[in-house]
């Protein structure tokens, strides 16, 4: 009876999250027959290949081998490609194809938004948009109507159709960045692996972006609907994407008699009562817990903290995402026993990010005798080959996950990580070796990797002194054979710069 | 220290198993012993009779019977290990490996230390009994775990492997262990490890061919202090030590001559309040005159190179005193560390309360019950795995004067009282109108003073809910009365203190 309406964390400890976006592998095939659709759609329909390259989260400065990876697409408005943002993440090169043209076109990111998986592209070759039309965007489908996905899944290099219904909508996680939730369809079309990015289309309309399916589910995929498609096309109508707002709080339900009687709230049958302020977003202060929220926008709000959404119910939280970044909110709130108007300002709230998984930015570090420090991120983790679940390893997942939110003041703006030593004489008789969270350096408590660098670089004593999270385990570097050891590190390794801040 | 493992001294465990141990030889092939050796009669069977209880249903009890081992070492005496000894309700012996049992009665069992005494009135049990002495085995003895399996005295040769200082089977204390490898299957606890007709030792655990075994001096110690009113349980050291393998550490720290001993990184509180002595930094040099190698080794005459926590368990129980030398603050200086002795309760979630039902309280349907590790084994032998992170977690925090346990919030038994939370479930009170919780006694007390005919909960911050309220008074009453009812439940609560 608790929903994680804006801060969407994740349930007790497990999560990496249950859903896995397809984009590489994938065989079933479901090809229309019957009811072709108009011709001009899959002219509109195009392969998107990838040649991506991650970084190396544990050796930072290095990159990861070039992935070949391949989603679709489509024409929309303004000589523009729509596309997943996870079809285009990482890119060093990307190739567009025509429906039933063998010439490659290279394409660039114009706008990209990891939250939300999608991404425009451009194409600066203008033959490109010969004889194509852009496909207009129509509202959100009726749950068990008939819709199509177009696209170019794996199996076959043609594309492909599969036909299904809309069986529900509602709130789902998009696993892209593994740490936010959005409005979603779910279809029995069969979505696949290269499907990611493809127009879902109704009556010559695209009504949804294919994205993810979900483990442990059959017949099911998901699309990305008008509703979050048109906010970021809204978006990006400023030349900058801002992303969803974040209200920061965890709002309840109050289906509670008791509960509802203490609040002297009327047995109405609405409201979703503000369980919890989420001390990381949240700064107009507008809001208070216990406040119950009647009406958010346009939508009332049921004791059960949903909306009813174009006919769906759905998490309330999605009234909130309806807004840009920078609207006011008209809300109706009952607190201390009556009924009150408040306008909410929609504010973004960047600050829980790096819990979520990071794209296409370097990652930060810096080498100080062989030690490689790094922020703590999803994808340290990963890397790492830390399971989020691992108690082995809870101090680094409390620390990322749940600190910032649970236990504020003693938070990290950017816990930082010794994420690998590199062997060297100077640290051979190190005993911490790695995948350990930096307590203290030089007595300085590193709050981000600005500390570390300034730990070592301000310290004027014979020895250099590391204290580890958790129990204060500590390791010394003796300085005076610091200068040559960073020098011939560097250059054993290969590691062009001592530091990325 | 030894509350939880230790990082750090988990990886000196590792070097500990590595180093080939000095004081003895590899085992010689086994040898059978007649049938009619005394000893081979000293070895008894028990069949213990427990109540097994469902932490998740703490009202609920099953039974459960299991068959061990033990051995007569004095008279009218069986010494067997605590597995499977709490919560009893018959303990029976059978010596022969066949015929009658004889109802037998527990003396003594120390539940960290993982042993137990057992007897029986029955004289006619005894005759033909001899006791079997605990010794030390030889160097080159040949070593044998033996236990009456189908009427019949099964021996199996076991080849030594080391003597290893490892987390006790029923507590977190760190004592030593021998280590030895056997072909036998299906130990239960308590078979003897027979060497030159003497017992050696008794089995604790096995994973595949590998045993674990609490050696016989370490129980003639333990067994001799209490005969002597002197054994107060186990100590331990309540401190966090690191090894002092980097040199630079130890030259940061300007201690002289060669690299020795490890390094103090914390010192948590006591948790009898006592000062803690021990001081962030120091070095430990020697412990009972013990020298400490930079691995967190020292040279015992008896187990060969060892982790240094063995020495608050060798000859020393809780209330004694461990007199370290250690480098502090540029000096080399004698300290007395008198041991604290280890309780389940010292750990913010206790491993276990044995001999003790758990404990609940059941309010209008709200199950509260405390955090321990016996409810998170609720999810099965990966429990460490698959428990909720969260619950799992606190397991790794300090126990504080504020905070010395927690209680759950562990399920709600849906009832029209409770209707709109039916979902609510493993949540960590943190208040009861508004009176902090680390105990279910607290809970009641705070009931008794509802906030305008409320109660309000409040828990620790999670994923799930932060408040929840409910009526107080007549409907809260007539609400358990219906759950008790409604789910069979004899008594709304079972509180320990």
């Amino acid at each position: 009876m608790s929903w994680n309406t804006d801060l969407d964390r994740f349930g007790d400890g497990v999560h990496v999250p249950a859903v896995r976006v397809h984009q590489l592998l994938g065989l079933a095939l479901l090809t229309l027959a019957a009811a072709s659709p108009a011709a001009e759609t899959e002219l509109s329909v195009v392969q998107v290949i990838n040649f991506g390259q991650q970084p190396a989260w544990d050796a930072p400065w290095r990159f990861e081998t070039v992935q070949r990876g391949s989603g679709s697409g489509f024409v929309i408005k303004g000589k523009r490609i729509m596309t997943n943002a996870h079809v285009v993440s990482w890119a060093r090169q990307i190739i567009v194809r025509r429906y039933q043209d063998p010439r490659p076109y290279l394409a660039e990111v114009e706008f990209i938004a990891h939250d939300c998986d999608l991404a425009v592209l451009r194409i600066k070759d203008e033959r490109f948009f010969e004889g194509i039309e852009p496909l207009e965007f129509g509202g959100l489908p009726k749950v068990r109507s008939t819709v199509v996905t177009y696209g170019y899944p794996a199996g076959g290099e043609e594309i492909s159709y599969t036909r299904g219904v809309v069986s529900r909508i509602e709130r789902q996680p998009y696993s892209h960045t593994g740490i936010r939730h959005f409005l979603a369809c779910q279809t029995d079309a069969a979505i696949n692996p290269g499907n990611s990015g493809g127009p879902v289309v109704q009556e010559d309309r695209v009504v949804g972006v294919a994205f993810q399916g979900m483990q442990g589910l059959e017949n099911a995929g998901f699309f990305i609907p008008p509703p979050i498609i048109q906010h970021f096309l809204k978006d990006i109508e400023d030349g900058r994407y801002d992303g969803f707002p974040r209200v920061g709080i965890q709002l309840a339900g109050t289906q509670s008699p008791a509960y509802r009687s203490w609040l002297k709230l009327p047995d109405n049958g609405t409201g979703a009562r503000v369980d919890r302020l989420l001390p990381i977003c949240n700064k107009s202060g507008v809001l208070l817990e216990e406040d119950v929220l009647l009406r958010i926008g346009d939508y009332p709000v049921a004791s059960d903290a949903t909306i009813l959404f174009e006919g769906n119910r759905v998490s309330a939280g999605v009234a909130f995402q309806l807004a840009q970044v920078g609207d006011t909110l008209p809300i109706q709130v009952w607190r201390d026993g009556k009924e009150i108007s408040l306008q909410l300002p929609m504010e973004a709230c960047e600050v829980d990010r790096a819990a979520g998984f990071q794209y296409d930015v370097l990652p930060r570090y810096f080498v100080h005798g062989g030690l490689v420090f790094t922020p703590l991120s999803l994808d340290f983790l990963r890397t790492a080959g830390i399971d989020a679940a691992d108690p082995g390893h809870g101090e680094l997942i409390y620390e990322l996950r749940m600190r910032p939110t649970d236990d504020p003041r003693n938070a990290r703006p950017e816990p930082v990580v010794l994420a690998t030593v590199l062997p060297h004489e100077i640290n051979a008789n190190w005993s911490v070796r790695g995948r350990a969270m930096v307590d203290r350096i030089n007595g300085v408590r590193i709050e981000k990797l600005e500390d570390v660098v300034r730990a070592f670089e301000q310290n004027r004593s014979d020895f250099d002194v590391v204290e580890f999270v958790p129990h204060h385990a500590v390791e010394t570097l003796p300085r005076a054979k610091l200068a040559g050891a960073n020098t011939e590190i560097l250059s054993n390794y290969g590691i062009p710069s001592d530091r990325r801040l | 220290m030894n509350l939880r493992p230790v990082i750090f001294a988990a990886a000196a465990l590792a070097l500990a198993i590595a180093a080939a141990p000095t004081a003895r030889a590899q085992s010689q092939p086994a040898q059978t012993p007649a049938a009619e050796s005394p000893w081979t009669r000293s070895i008894v069977t028990l069949e213990v009779a427990r109540k097994q209880y469902d932490f998740l249903q703490p009202w609920n009890t099953r039974n459960r019977s299991a068959v061990k081992t033990g051995i007569v070492i004095g008279p009218r005496e069986v010494l067997t290990t605590a597995a499977e000894m709490f919560d009893r309700t018959l303990v029976r012996l059978q010596k022969d490996g066949a015929g009658e049992w004889w109802v037998g009665e527990v003396t003594w069992v120390d539940y960290h230390a993982n042993l137990a005494l057992v007897t029986t009135e029955a004289a006619a049990f005894w005759e033909g009994l001899e006791p079997v002495e605990l010794r030390t085995a030889a160097a080159d003895a040949a070593l044998q775990i033996a236990r009456w399996r189908q009427g019949n005295l099964e021996l199996r040769r076991a080849e030594f492997t080391c003597y290893v200082v490892r987390e006790a089977e029923l507590s977190g204390i760190n004592h030593v262990m021998l280590a030895c490898d056997s072909d036998i299957v299906g130990l239960n606890g308590g078979e003897p490890l027979i060497a030159n007709g003497h017992c050696a030792g008794l089995v604790t655990t096995q994973s595949g061919r590998a045993c674990t075994v609490t050696p016989a001096s370490l129980i003639r110690s333990i067994l001799e202090a209490r005969r002597q009113g002197a054994y107060r349980g186990l100590g331990y050291f309540h401190w966090f030590w690191q090894p002092a393998v980097n040199l630079d550490s130890l030259a940061r720290l300007k201690l002289p001559g060669r690299p020795r001993g490890v390094i103090v990184i914390e010192v948590p509180e006591r948790p009898d309040g006592a000062p803690t002595v021990m001081k962030v930094g120091d070095i430990i040099l020697s412990i009972d005159g013990f020298e400490v190698d930079t691995s967190g080794n020292y040279r015992d005459p008896e187990f060969g190179r060892i982790l240094i926590e063995n020495l608050s368990t060798r000859g020393k129980w809780a209330g004694d005193e461990s007199r370290l030398r250690v480098w502090r603050d540029g000096q080399e200086l004698e300290v007395a560390y008198r041991l604290p002795k280890h309780e389940f309760t010292n750990a913010l979630v206790p491993a276990a309360r044995y001999d003790t039902p758990p404990e609940y309280l059941i309010v209008g349907g709200l199950v509260f019950v405390p955090l321990t590790d016996e409810f998170l084994q609720s999810w099965g032998p990966e429990w460490k795995r698959k428990a909720p992170f969260r619950l799992l977690y606190y397991r790794n925090q300090p126990r504080t004067r504020e905070q010395p346990a927690l209680i759950l919030l562990s399920q709600m038994l849906p009832d029209p009282y409770n209707i709109g939370y039916q979902d609510q479930r493993l949540l960590v009170v943190q208040k009861v109108n508004g009176q902090p919780i680390s105990r279910l006694s607290q809970i009641q007390q705070a009931l008794q003073q509802p906030v305008q005919g409320y109660h309000q909960f409040e828990f620790m911050p999670g994923d799930a809910i932060k408040r929840l309220v409910v009526k107080a008074g007549e409907e809260e009453t007539e609400a358990t009365a219906r759950v008790l009812k409604r789910y069979g439940i004899r008594e709304a609560r079972r509180l320990a203190d």
